[in-house]
Formats: C-alpha cells, sequence, structure tokens
C-alpha cells in the first residue's frame, strides 16, 4: 500500500489512477479534517493549516446580463469582501477570544458540508482543489444563515503535511442575505 | 391621463409629537410602525435627492447600474446622447422589471413578459403587435417608463428626485451636505472601484444612519478589533481625539473626531500600514448616503421594509494612485467596513436587536435617550465660515436627524418642508 506522501511531484496527468485515488482520499480527509475544526471552534489549530503566504479571497459577485458573464465576480485588485494575508487571518480568530466579538457572542453554531471535491491541477508540491460548500450557521435562539459557494484553493505539502496557501470563496448570493461575514469559510 | 392624483399619506399623525428635541427623546415606534414607514417612502425617499452612483460607474452610453428609491427599483443610464437617466424599472404595461442585471452595458432595455422595448433614455421604441393587434391605436410617446424628476450630478455623484418641486441638488446639500462629497472627490479625478458590496440588515434603516454619527459605540462595539491586534490603539486614538459637530438644513449632518494639528501624530500601526494617518468626522447626506474612511467609501442604506435595511458599500479612490497603495488602501476597506469588515461586523446585530427592541408595546412605552451633549455645547463660526461645535462625544448629530426626519414627515409638500425646516441652529445645542 503506498502512503500519499510517496505519491511523485509532478501534474496530475503524470498520476496513475491509483495514485490519483490516493491523493484524492488524502485532500478529502484533509478538507473534512479542516471543516471539523472549524466547527468544533479550534481555531487556532485551523490557523496552523494555513501557510504563512495563504491568501484568503472572496471577490463581489454580480448579477449580470448572460452576455456580461465574465464580470460576474471582481476580479483581485478590485473590491471584494476578503482580501486577507495570514496576519489579518490572526486577527479575525483574535477577536474571538477577545470577549467582545459580539457578532460572535454567544458563538454561533456552524456546519461546514465540503462536497464535490476536484483535483484540478497539480504543480510540483501544490495542488489546486475545487469544492462545492454549504457553510450553515444556526445563531442565538432563531437566526439562520446558509452561504452556498465554490472554493478554489490551492494546497502545498509542507514537511508531508498539506495546507492550504490559497483559498478562493465564490459565493452563489449578490447581495448577501446575512448580518455579516463573521464565519470562516 | 397617464398620471394618478398624487395618493395622500396613509399615516398623518403629528410627527413633531414623535422626537422631543428639547429633551432628547425618540419615540421607538418611529422604527417598527408600518404606516409610519409607508410614510417614510412618500415623503422622505420620494420626495429627497437620493444617491444613485457615480459617474464612472456609467461612462459610456449603454452603461446602466441599478438602485433603488424607497421602494422604486430605477435603472441609472448614459444615454446615446450622453446623458444620464434614471428611469423606473418598472414596465408600463404590466409594471414588470425591464433590467434584471445589477449593472453592465445594453442598447435597450425589453421587458420580459410581452416584449415592450425602452431606449436608453426611456422612450418606448418598440412593441410587439403594434399594426396587428393595438390597431396602430397605442400613442408610443406618451408610454414612456417614468423617470426621476430631476437628475444632478455634484462632483460626479449622480442625485436623483422623484419629486419636480425639490430645490436643486446644490441647495439642497447646503453646506454641510457638500463637506464628505468634496473630501470624497479630491481633485474630482475620481473613480468607484469595481465592486459594489451589499448585504441585508434585519435593521430598521435610521437604526444604521444613526450609527454614523456614533463615537460612543465604538470602544465597546468594536472592542475586539482592538484587542486583537488589528487595531491596537483604538481607543485610546478615540480617547485622545476632540469632536466636532456640524448641522447642516434639511437633516445634514457631521460629527465625529476633529483632527487638530496637536493630534495629527498619534497614527496608529493599523493606520500606518494603510497609510492613513488620522480618522475624521462622518457626513450624512440626508437621509441614507454616508462617507466615510476620509471620503474613500460611500455606504448607502436602503429601506427594505421598516425590519430590513440593505447596506450598498462603493469605494472611490482617485484614478492613478500606486499600486501599491491602492492594494492597502483596498484591504483597508474590507477589513474594516463591509460584512467582513472586522469593525463592522460587530455592527449588524446590535441595530438589528435595538430595531426590535422598539417593537414590544410595554417597551415602546419608553422613549430612547438621544440628550448626550444636549444644551452644553455651542456652535461657533469657523475661520473657513461653517457653523460647528467643538465638544467631546456627543449625539447631536442623530438628535438632529430626528428632528429633520420629523419635519420631513409632517410636511405635505416640497414647498412646506422649504417653508417650515428648521434652520441650522447658532448659539447653544
Amino acid at each position: 500500500m503506498r502512503a500519499a506522501e510517496d505519491i511523485p511531484m509532478g501534474t496530475l496527468q503524470d498520476l496513475d489512477p491509483q495514485a490519483h485515488m490516493l491523493l484524492q482520499f488524502d485532500v478529502e480527509r484533509f478538507l473534512y479534517d479542516e471543516a471539523a475544526a472549524l466547527d468544533d471552534r479550534r481555531f487556532i489549530e485551523w490557523l496552523d493549516l494555513l501557510t504563512e503566504d495563504i491568501h484568503y479571497w472572496m471577490p463581489i459577485r454580480r448579477t449580470v446580463n448572460a452576455n456580461e458573464l465574465d464580470q460576474e465576480f471582481t476580479q483581485i485588485g478590485d473590491m471584494s469582501y476578503f482580501d486577507d494575508d495570514k496576519e489579518m487571518l490572526k486577527h479575525r480568530v483574535a477577536r474571538l477570544d477577545t470577549g467582545y466579538a459580539w457578532a460572535e457572542l454567544p458563538p454561533s453554531r456552524t456546519r461546514h458540508l465540503i462536497t464535490n471535491v476536484r483535483l484540478v491541477g497539480m504543480d510540483g508540491d501544490e495542488i489546486d482543489v475545487e469544492s462545492n460548500f454549504h457553510l450553515y450557521r444556526s445563531r442565538l435562539d432563531t437566526e439562520e444563515d446558509s452561504w452556498f459557494g465554490k472554493r478554489c484553493d490551492r494546497l502545498r505539502r509542507v514537511d508531508g503535511q498539506l495546507k492550504i496557501c490559497r483559498r478562493h470563496i465564490f459565493l452563489d448570493q449578490t447581495v448577501l442575505l446575512s448580518t455579516n461575514l463573521s464565519s470562516l469559510f | 391621463m397617464n398620471k394618478l392624483e398624487r395618493v395622500p399619506s396613509q399615516a398623518a399623525p403629528d410627527f413633531a409629537s414623535f422626537v422631543d428635541y428639547e429633551q432628547g427623546l425618540v419615540d421607538r415606534r418611529i422604527f417598527s410602525d408600518e404606516a409610519i414607514y409607508q410614510t417614510e417612502l412618500e415623503r422622505i425617499f420620494a420626495r429627497a435627492w437620493n444617491f444613485m452612483c457615480h459617474e464612472s460607474q456609467i461612462k459610456e452610453p449603454g452603461d446602466f447600474f441599478q438602485n433603488r428609491i424607497g421602494d422604486d427599483r430605477v435603472v441609472i443610464t448614459r444615454d446615446k446622447k450622453g446623458d444620464v437617466q434614471v428611469l423606473l424599472n418598472s414596465c408600463r404595461h404590466r409594471g414588470n422589471v425591464i433590467c434584471r442585471a445589477e449593472q453592465g452595458r445594453a442598447k435597450s432595455f425589453m421587458c420580459p413578459y410581452h416584449g415592450w422595448n425602452y431606449g436608453l433614455d426611456g422612450k418606448l421604441v418598440g412593441v410587439p403587435g403594434m399594426k396587428e393587434f393595438y390597431r396602430n391605436d397605442l400613442n408610443k410617446d406618451e408610454w414612456g417608463l417614468g423617470k426621476a424628476a430631476k437628475v444632478e450630478s455634484y462632483n460626479g455623484f449622480v442625485f436623483a428626485t422623484m419629486d419636480p418641486d425639490a430645490p436643486p441638488l446644490e441647495e439642497y446639500l447646503g453646506d454641510v451636505g457638500k463637506v464628505g462629497l468634496d473630501i470624497a472627490a479630491r481633485d474630482g479625478n475620481i473613480e468607484v472601484v469595481n465592486g459594489v458590496q451589499k448585504n441585508r440588515i434585519g435593521c430598521n434603516w435610521k437604526m444604521a444612519v444613526d450609527n454614523l454619527f456614533d463615537w460612543y459605540h465604538p470602544t465597546v462595539s468594536h472592542a475586539s478589533a482592538q484587542r486583537s491586534g488589528f487595531f491596537p490603539q483604538f481607543e485610546e486614538s478615540l480617547s485622545h481625539m476632540d469632536q466636532m459637530v456640524m448641522i447642516g438644513e434639511y437633516g445634514h449632518a457631521i460629527a465625529g473626531p476633529l483632527v487638530k494639528p496637536e493630534n495629527e501624530t498619534t497614527a496608529t500601526p493599523a493606520q500606518n500600514r494603510y497609510g492613513i494617518q488620522q480618522l475624521k468626522a462622518h457626513p450624512n447626506i440626508f437621509p441614507n448616503l454616508w462617507i466615510t474612511l476620509q471620503g474613500d467609501q460611500l455606504s448607502l442604506r436602503l429601506p427594505n421594509g421598516p425590519f430590513e435595511t440593505e447596506i450598498w458599500w462603493f469605494t472611490i479612490f482617485q484614478k492613478g494612485i500606486p499600486e501599491e497603495e491602492r492594494r492597502l488602501r483596498l484591504s483597508m476597506a474590507s477589513h474594516v467596513f463591509g460584512p467582513g469588515g472586522l469593525l463592522e461586523q460587530d455592527d449588524g446585530e446590535n441595530w438589528a436587536h435595538s430595531t426590535r427592541g422598539t417593537k414590544g408595546v410595554a417597551s415602546r412605552r419608553y422613549p430612547l435617550h438621544y440628550a448626550m451633549g444636549k444644551g452644553h455645547d455651542q456652535m461657533v463660526g469657523t475661520p473657513e465660515g461653517h457653523m460647528r461645535a467643538e465638544t467631546v462625544v456627543n449625539e447631536h448629530g442623530q438628535l438632529w436627524t430626528y428632528k429633520s426626519w420629523a419635519e420631513w414627515m409632517d410636511a405635505e409638500s416640497w414647498a412646506d418642508l422649504k417653508a417650515n425646516h428648521s434652520p441650522a441652529p447658532a448659539g447653544r445645542i
């Protein structure tokens, strides 16, 4: 039995079917463990799953006509909902422990459902992974938020461990129907 | 005759009785009463100059951007002559929307129901079955889209009013209304960055507006921004800052930190990181346009029923600023405000639950307290010829907004409002 860490670096096309399956398994397990860290509120641990050079970004989506779908999302360098580096994500996590992060006090209950995980590219020790998500938030007595969308992640193998070095989040809503975006995607 | 006579207001109580300016008290019912909300749509939003967009968002003929005036959806277009049009997004035949996209470029707007087609200037240019079904018995000239009564720009910021009796935009803005737009316009060579953030909060629109003048809440509401290390000297920077208030006719006001020369050295690491040296006061253009981040952002608060507000964020930069500065200011904008902003994310629930707190039969017997500083401050002339109070944290801006709100609500018409609104106060406030 081969270990996922033993899979040779290269491109996806270089992988034989068994190696592809092992990598798929490894990536899915990583994403599910990551989701569990968020839902269990192990946010400091979650930060350790991110590389120091992570780019965490959520563009703005617009309702546009069919002939202008190239303008559906804003691009890097335009306005966005998130445009964070590791330092900013540390602030987001640190604020939850301040006792004053009112949007998350009492803490919300979240559920990250990660599906349709697809390996879409590999370059050396980096793997591009797309997945769909449903992030559900239940808050206070009766408040609910549901965010659906796609995450385009770039994972990097660092000392044998997968880490996220890019997370680009594409929501399906245009006008966000939530009071805020105080959850982590 | 295509126009209905103006329908009289459903609820016409004495709105002045809801705001006790002298004691600084506001009746909670103005935040949750459905009849009052309907009257606001008529007497405030359909009457006021409403912010539509910046001209940079509709540069070329055919460019359009959707917005709202109260419950009326409107499309702002640049027509073939290069003029800006504000059109009701509602077909004259069955009322359906003629434009479904938020923004884009179009040659015309065809109603997806029966195909009535309108030009960029709102003229009805095409009607399927004109000959066969209508037997040419339809005067297209009379069935163009409804339009704003007046459309004017100030520094490239496009405003529209649905009331033909509204005064010219510059007269409406007055000195106080112009300040924020002048700061935002800088040398005039500006553009709105691609991407308007939009989200909904379950609060009354006035609760959101009220908050922009509120320099009492940051040290509590936004304490996490300081304690997380994002803005480590937030509290200190606020407590060191003197405050100023400017008050204008028709409800415009500015409130917040007064940056004196001796305070200019108090830049925090976060401010240094973003290259912005000071915070400054917040202007609101009545009813619902807040200018912030020293003119880098505009926040529009669109009413969506008494219990919901849609918040839109426009980000404005000078054309051709260095790429590095652009990136820093962009990240500043998304890190501070908007639904993901470290400061603003903690605001929404406060506004929503404050609104909810105006519903209860027993709760609403207790008026809200807006008297901080009332009677303690003095409006004085500045060398630049403005009137302002230099003071500490206060609630003059909020109270003025509600006093003006009541005047708008009691006025039967623009003529009535012009004749009977309060002048900007001088002397003690």
